[in-house]
């Protein structure tokens, strides 16, 4: 990863403070530590960025490659997806109070400025693992991840998030993203806080999963980069 | 448990074919209604496949049936893997599970007295179901695949009778035959509680015969339930989900799925095996009426040409399509074509 593309403490500062006003500041300046200083000085940097995508930089990094857990990545994503998201988090259909507030920075054609923005972003190619590649699988993360557990009607997480979780479309990617990030949202689809996808397809997945389930599961995703 | 005939088996066998004819290997299954109460076999988990020659085939057969991409091109011509449609790698009851189907063959057709094998059912699949080019008699793929199929059936009847040990090892040229034969070996704990005609109908075998829908199908209702239910994973066109080069999510028609022998180009099987097996995950159950719709509305489409096509869509039509389908008949996108009439390619190269 390039980490002169990363943000410096007081350029995101400004970046915030000049966008959302300080609300969330407070969370968002205590990660500003891990930020690097750009090579271009920021002022350069900002017009490369369309301006409704700069308050989301200072949680989704700067390539929205993400900030462990101030925000996930979103690099890696489709932009239909991207969109999606934001509309389920105005609607209420995703609850997370600083996401919601977030989304309702960007509205009309806006959503779909930042979302292909982040959609564009690169991420790193990894080894793939497909289906079958493996026949005796012991981690029961990996084994769900490439078998499924058919007694309790669970499809292998790849055959809908594709070979090692990379995603595509409607299907996010799960390789690589923040461990943080996909248990929440497993157990989110447990407490009934997102919803939104259709015919609750993934929410019904996420129901049956055990929480050492879940801890397999994010970890093995998670550590696919 | 109920026995059932294979003489029973539809018009498609009355035809007799002639010896230079493809086979029709693709027979339509005598399908069962869904017992509620029925009690499935239990294959062993894949760990326990032994150590050695004979478990490697059993290993390699897995592979190929969930990932038979890497015969693209050598056996397989479109973006299938066997696993799409036998859910959990052909091991799932009411997804026309292997261990079903291996316990059935050879299997006796009255009206042509011939004898189909495993390894023909099988050549079958690749021929109809990949849209490809069956692997030769004897071949690699084929004993990889009749060994994976024994194992699951064989391990599956062990535990259920609660027979010890590993499973016997066979010979290349048995594996290949099925277990409906006199001569192969089961263990009496077996054979005292099932007779060969009870094993060749094992619960689970095939998919579920769903009672006929209220309203007879309609491809324009049909349309609705794919924009809400299906669309979302195979595609607004069709074609499926792409990631990585491999088809995650299977195109349901157009050039790179079944062609138009394939038993799944029939309104009936389709509807069975998606009332059963889709919305994969089964988050929600489709009704009766919506699964007929929708299984009409998809083989409405045009998809690779039948290989037992001699240049007329309508003699092929009528030699062998007397059954619930459309070919031959207008198509849902366009109904001024005739489904069959701009066919995709048989076994196209991939590239
Ligand atoms: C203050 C920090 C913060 C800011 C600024 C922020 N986000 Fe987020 N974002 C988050 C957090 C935290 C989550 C995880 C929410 C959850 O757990 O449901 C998230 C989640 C998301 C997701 C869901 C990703 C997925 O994989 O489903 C999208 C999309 C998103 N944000 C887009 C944006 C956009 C667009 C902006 C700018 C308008 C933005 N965010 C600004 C913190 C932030
Ligand atoms: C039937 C298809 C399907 C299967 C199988 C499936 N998923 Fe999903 N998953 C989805 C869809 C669709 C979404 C996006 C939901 C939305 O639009 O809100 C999703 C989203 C997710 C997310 C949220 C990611 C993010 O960026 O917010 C996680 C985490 C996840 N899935 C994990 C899993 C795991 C783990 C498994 C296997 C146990 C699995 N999925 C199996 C369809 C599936
Ligand atoms: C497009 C879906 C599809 C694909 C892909 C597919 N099959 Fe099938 N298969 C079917 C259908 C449908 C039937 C049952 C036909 C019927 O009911 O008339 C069947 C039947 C079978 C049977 C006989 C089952 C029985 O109980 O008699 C075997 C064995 C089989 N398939 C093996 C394979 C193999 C091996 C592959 C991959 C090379 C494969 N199939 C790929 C749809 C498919
Ligand atoms: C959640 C995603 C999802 C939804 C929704 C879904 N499918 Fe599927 N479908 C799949 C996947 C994935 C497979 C392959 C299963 C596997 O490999 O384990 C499949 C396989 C199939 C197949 C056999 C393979 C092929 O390409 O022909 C058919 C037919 C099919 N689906 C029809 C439907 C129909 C009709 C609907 C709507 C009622 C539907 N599906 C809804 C994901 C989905």
């Amino acid at each position: 990863m390039n980490k002169n593309n990363r943000l410096k403490g007081d350029y995101l500062k400004s970046v915030n403070t000049a966008a959302i006003g300080s609300i969330f500041l407070s969370s968002v300046l205590s990660f500003s530590v891990m930020a690097n200083i750009p090579e271009e000085s920021p002022k350069e940097l900002l017009q490369t960025v369309p301006a409704t995508a700069q308050v989301c930089l200072s949680c989704h990094g700067v390539d929205g490659e993400g900030l462990g857990i101030a925000g996930p990545r979103l690099a890696g994503l489709s932009s239909e997806y991207i969109a999606d998201q934001v509309s389920h988090f105005q609607t209420g259909k995703r609850q997370n109070p600083t996401m919601m507030a977030m989304a309702m920075t960007v509205q009309g054609d806006n959503i779909k400025v930042v979302s292909d923005f982040f959609a564009a972003k690169p991420v790193a190619d990894i080894k793939l693992q497909y289906r079958g590649d493996k026949v005796v699988i012991t981690d029961i993360g990996e084994k769900l991840a490439f078998q499924g557990d058919w007694d309790r009607d669970i499809p292998a997480c790849t055959s809908c998030h594709g070979p090692s979780g990379i995603g595509a479309g409607q299907f996010p990617r799960l390789a690589g993203q923040e461990p943080t990030y996909l248990k929440n949202q497993l157990l989110a689809w447990q407490s009934g806080a997102r919803t939104g996808d259709a015919d609750n397809m993934m929410g019904s997945i996420a129901k049956k999963l055990t929480a050492a389930e879940i801890d397999a599961l994010t970890q093995y995703f998670s550590a696919q980069k | 448990m109920k026995l059932y005939y294979f003489s029973a088996v539809g018009v498609l066998l009355s035809m007799g074919l002639s010896a230079s004819e493809l086979p029709d290997r693709q027979a339509q299954l005598p399908s069962v209604a869904k017992d509620a109460n029925a009690q499935y076999i239990m294959p062993s988990d894949l760990s326990t496949i032994p150590e050695g020659e004979f478990g490697d085939k059993v290993r390699k057969g897995y592979q190929l049936f969930v990932n038979s991409q890497q015969m693209r091109d050598t056996y397989v011509g479109n973006e299938l893997n066997c696993v799409n449609c036998h859910m959990n790698a052909g091991n799932k009851a009411n997804a026309s599970p292997l261990w079903g189907a291996y316990m059935a063959y050879p299997a006796y057709r009255k009206k042509n007295d011939k004898v189909n094998s495993y390894e023909e059912r099988i050549q079958g699949c690749f021929t109809y179901s990949m849209n490809g080019t069956a692997p030769e008699s004897g071949s690699e793929s084929l004993v990889a695949i009749s060994a994976y199929s024994y194992w699951l059936a064989m391990s599956g009847l062990m535990n259920q009778f609660n027979v010890a040990g590993p499973v016997p090892e066979m010979s290349d040229t048995d594996l290949l035959k099925g277990g409906n034969r006199e001569d192969f070996p089961l263990p009496k704990a077996i054979t005292s509680k099932l007779d060969q005609k009870a094993l060749t109908m094992l619960p689970g075998r095939g998919f579920p015969k769903l009672e006929k829908p209220e309203l007879a199908y309609s491809i324009e209702r049909g349309k609705l339930v794919y924009l809400a239910h299906c669309q979302a994973c195979h595609g607004e066109g069709g074609q499926g989900v792409k990631m990585a080069e491999v088809s995650a999510l299977p195109p349901l028609w157009g050039p790179q799925t079944y062609n138009w022998g394939a038993g799944m180009h029939r309104v009936n099987t389709a509807a069975n095996f998606i009332y059963e097996n889709m919305p994969l995950g089964k988050s929600i159950q489709l009704t009766v009426q919506q699964a007929w719709d929708v299984a009409a509305f998809v083989n409405a489409h045009e998809r690779p040409q039948d290989p037992r096509y001699k240049g007329n869509v309508a003699e092929t039509q009528a030699k062998y399509h007397q059954h619930e389908g459309f070919y031959g008949k207008p198509s849902a996108a366009d109904p001024s074509v005739i489904l069959g009439s701009k066919s995709y390619p048989i076994f196209p190269a991939s590239k």
